[in-house]
């Protein structure tokens, strides 16, 4: 018996130094990436994938796909850059304020159509993303078009404002690690599990005791908060914002690591992330001053063959490959479920007793 | 009294478009049951073939109008034998979502790859003649174009409800299984109705191009329109499509008239909202 609980914890042990690897690569790159450049596209997959998160938790996990979570970037953005400019307030503040904000417009205005399923959903989630920008096309005090400019100053961690990139790259890393903590956490409560049995079928949750409507707006405020504080990182880093930000095909790219990535898991838009916004920003810088749209098309082309051979994506690609077995037997030396399953029940016993 | 007449006018023509969008639409999601999110772009590549056709062989705009219909024809079938309908088994309507939004991103850019982001427009003879009608002018191209799509919309009409494969349409729209046990090729009929879909949307834009400029994101707006026509005209509904058509269209003239025209697309886009909640509240409220 000892035996078997020894190999778990080698497991669990081995796991935990994988991931503390991964990160601590992702924690030493600025020291040794010095090139502007390239930790600009790192924070580009940061805070893409955040957001790309930020949707998964609606349409991955709930199966309500919205195709306007541009809309609530743009809502969180403008609602610090307001707070910042207009009210003269700290940005730290601001990001909390802009992310309450997001999450009370997202769960009291939007509250009305949550009764609407399926295509609907989307279709509805459009039409809101679109009349917000419109909305803040047609409002002097959201500067119309033309946009807010945040102030420039000194470099300070108060003010959130840097010259050099390296503190944007350790903020949008605590971000997505955190964000990704949370989902985790999501996933794996009673929440989680209500999200997935409406997913599959809505009726058959409430028939036996999940509330549907409860569970869905909860979905949306925490996805719409998460797109908000993503809103405020873009906003503090680009330093300006505009209405453009919220167009429609900024929905569709912050979905695009989720799919190809794997919608089902939490994980997927990470990969995903990873994934294509380097090829994205590559396909950018080499060809698009030669064949501007080559990128996208590229990316498009990416998408239709993932959904069309992959519908799973990556990581459902890679649940069922030689690789990950591989991989869980010679180097994290995972044990057979069923030793791990008898562990846990063990502990469970132990704790009851 | 002159300009509310004149914008009605504008409206219903402007509107014979969104009909006709939402009658390719309605067809798709009426049989399939999913939203296709490249119908814009579909009416954008209707634009360029006409272009094409008209620089190639100096073919005038409205005698592409065939031509585009039967190429777009075959590039729907096309997509749907390969992609959309491979994908159908899967059931995964998120997939199927994506399916056609990453379409959309093919297409447009593909545009924008072959012919860059200019401005592109088909000059005829006949762009600037005026058609008065007492106290409202008609520009003759306008006029042209909405006479066209209503013979086509008839035509669409007549064909659905008379003709077998009309009906065999309905009957896959009605119930898959049901059609499948009574011999009808779904597969087919998927096939089938995805071209009618691409070729609809296919005419309206090469109607669009005697006064529409050409540009790689033309179809965006339309795209979106199409939808709300379905919406609002009812699933399956060829009529409704229409007359939601026509409406839309002057809604949002009316808006630009009596309001300011900066805010026709946020009047739009929340009396769509609205629309989809009620008509939601009276689907729950009829159970």
């Amino acid at each position: 018996m000892s035996e078997k609980i020894k190999t778990v914890r080698g497991y669990h042990r081995n796991v935990t130094i994988v991931l503390g690897v991964i990160l601590a690569i992702f924690l030493l790159i600025p020291t040794f990436v010095k090139n502007p450049y390239t930790l600009n596209v790192f924070i580009l997959i940061f805070y893409m994938s955040t957001l790309s998160m930020a949707w998964n938790l609606l349409g991955g996990m709930t199966g309500q796909n919205s195709l306007g979570h541009a809309a609530y970037m743009g809502l969180g953005a403008y609602a610090a850059s307001m707070l910042i400019t207009k009210a003269h307030m700290n940005p730290w503040l601001s990001a909390v304020l802009g992310v309450i904000i997001v999450g009370l417009v997202a769960g009291v205005i939007f509250y009305p159509c949550f009764i609407l399923k399926g295509p609907y959903f989307t279709l509805v989630s459009i039409a809101f993303g679109e009349a917000l920008r419109q909305f803040i096309i047609n409002s002097s005090f959201f500067g119309r078009a033309s946009g807010i400019g945040l102030p420039f100053g000194r470099d300070s961690w108060l003010n959130f404002r840097f010259g050099s990139k390296e503190p944007y790259y350790y903020v949008g890393l605590a971000m997505v690690l955190l964000v990704y903590l949370i989902m985790k956490k999501i996933e794996r409560s009673r929440m989680g599990y209500a999200l997935r049995t409406i997913r599959e079928d809505e009726d058959a949750a409430a028939a036996i005791g999940i509330n549907p409507m409860k569970y869905k707006i909860m979905a949306v405020v925490v996805s719409a908060m998460v797109a908000g504080l993503v809103g405020f990182f873009y906003a503090s880093y680009i330093r300006y914002i505009d209405p453009e930000m919220m167009v429609q095909a900024k929905s569709t790219e912050s979905v695009l690591p989720a799919v190809v990535g794997g919608a089902a898991f939490v994980e997927g838009p990470l990969v995903g992330g990873l994934i294509m916004i380097p090829l994205s920003e590559f396909l950018r810088a080499k060809f698009s001053s030669i064949l501007p749209g080559i990128n996208m098309l590229m990316y498009a082309i990416v998408l239709l063959v993932v959904i069309r051979f992959r519908p799973a994506g990556i990581l459902g690609w890679y649940d069922h490959s030689k690789f990950k077995t591989f991989i869980d037997t010679k180097i994290l030396r995972k044990p057979p479920i069923e030793v791990i399953e008898e562990v846990e029940m063990m502990k469970q016993q132990g704790k009851e007793a | 009294m002159d300009i509310f007449l004149q914008a009605c006018v504008n409206g219903l023509l402007m509107g014979g478009f969104y009909s006709l969008m939402g009658m390719g639409q309605n067809v798709i999601f009426g049989v399939m049951k999913i939203v296709n999110f490249c119908h814009g772009e579909m009416l954008m590549v209707g634009m360029y073939l006409t272009y094409m056709l008209n620089q190639v062989f100096g073919m005038d705009p409205y005698l592409c109008v065939p031509f585009v219909a039967i190429i777009m024809f075959g590039l729907g079938a096309l997509i749907q034998h390969t992609l959309i309908t491979p994908s159908l088994g899967t059931k995964s309507f998120t997939n199927l979502l994506f399916l056609t939004v990453g379409l959309g991103l093919l297409l447009s850019n593909g545009a924008l790859v072959i012919f860059g982001s200019a401005y592109r427009t088909i000059p005829t003879s006949y762009a600037r003649t005026n058609i008065s009608l007492g106290m409202v002018n008609i520009p003759l191209p306008r006029l042209i174009s909405f006479l066209v799509l209503i013979v086509i919309s008839i035509a669409l009409f007549i064909f659905l409800k008379k003709s077998t494969t009309g009906k065999q349409i309905r009957a896959v729209s009605q119930n898959p299984v049901g059609a499948e046990v009574v011999g009808i090729n779904t597969k087919k009929i998927y096939v089938l109705t995805y071209g009618i879909g691409t070729a609809l949307a296919g005419i309206a834009g090469s109607l669009l191009t005697g006064f529409y400029t050409i540009y790689p994101t033309a179809g965006a707006s339309f795209g979106f329109r199409a939808l709300i026509v379905v919406v609002v005209g009812g699933l399956g509904s060829i009529p409704g499509a229409f007359f939601a058509g026509i409406f839309l269209g002057l809604l949002e003239t009316m808006v630009a008239l009596f309001v300011s025209p900066s805010y026709s697309d946020l009047i739009v886009f929340v009396t769509f909202i609205v629309i989809l909640v009620v008509r939601q509240l009276i689907i729950l409220r009829r159970k």
